[in-house]
C-alpha cells in the first residue's frame, strides 16, 4: 500500500518547466528593456510616452518577481549558463 | 562579483566564458538590424510535411527603419 508515496518527480518537472517559461519571458523582458532605453536615448518621444514606458517596464519587473516567488523560482535559476558563450542573462 | 572580461585578441585559445551576456549581444544585433531569410522544410522519413519560408527583418525602430504604422499603431 504505497498510495501515500509523494511523487516528487512531476512537481520537480513542473517547476523546471515553469522555470524554462519564466526564463524566456525574462529574456524578452530584459531585451525590451534595453530596446526601450535605446529608443528613449534616441529621442523623438514625448515626456508622456517616456514616462509611460518607464512605468510599464517597472510594473513588468514587479510582476516578474511576483511570478518567480509564486512558483518558488530563484532569479538566478532563470540565468542559463551557456558554457563557452558565457551566460544568457547578466550575473548580478 | 564581476567576472573579468576575456580579452579577444589574446593568441591562446578562449579560456574563460565571453564576458558579455547573450541578452546584450541580442540587443546590439537588434540595434544594428538583421535580415533572416531562408527556407525550412520539416519532413518525416524523407516526406516533406511543413514548409517555412522566411524573409524576416529584425531590427530596432529608428529613422532608418520606421514602424510601418504611425507611432502607436494598431498593435
Amino acid at each position: 500500500m504505497t498510495e501515500s508515496r509523494v511523487d516528487l518527480d512531476s512537481e520537480k518537472m513542473g517547476r523546471d518547466l515553469v522555470a524554462l517559461v519564466l526564463t524566456v519571458v525574462e529574456l524578452l523582458r530584459q531585451l525590451m528593456e534595453r530596446q526601450a532605453i535605446r529608443r528613449v536615448e534616441q529621442g523623438g518621444l514625448s515626456d508622456a510616452q517616456v514616462e509611460e514606458i518607464g512605468t510599464t517596464l517597472m510594473l513588468l519587473d514587479q510582476r516578474m518577481q511576483e511570478l518567480c516567488d509564486q512558483h518558488g523560482v530563484r532569479p538566478e535559476d532563470l540565468n542559463l549558463d551557456l558554457g563557452p558563450l558565457g551566460s544568457l542573462l547578466p550575473r548580478e | 562579483m564581476e567576472r573579468e572580461v576575456v580579452p579577444w585578441d589574446s593568441p591562446e585559445p578562449l579560456s574563460g566564458p565571453i564576458g558579455v551576456p547573450l541578452v546584450d549581444l541580442l540587443d546590439r544585433v537588434l540595434a544594428t538590424g538583421v535580415v533572416v531569410s531562408g527556407d525550412l522544410v520539416i519532413a518525416i522519413a524523407d516526406v516533406p510535411l511543413v514548409r517555412l519560408s522566411l524573409h524576416a527583418l529584425l531590427s530596432s525602430v529608428n529613422e532608418r527603419v520606421p514602424a510601418p504604422w504611425s507611432d502607436g499603431g494598431p498593435l
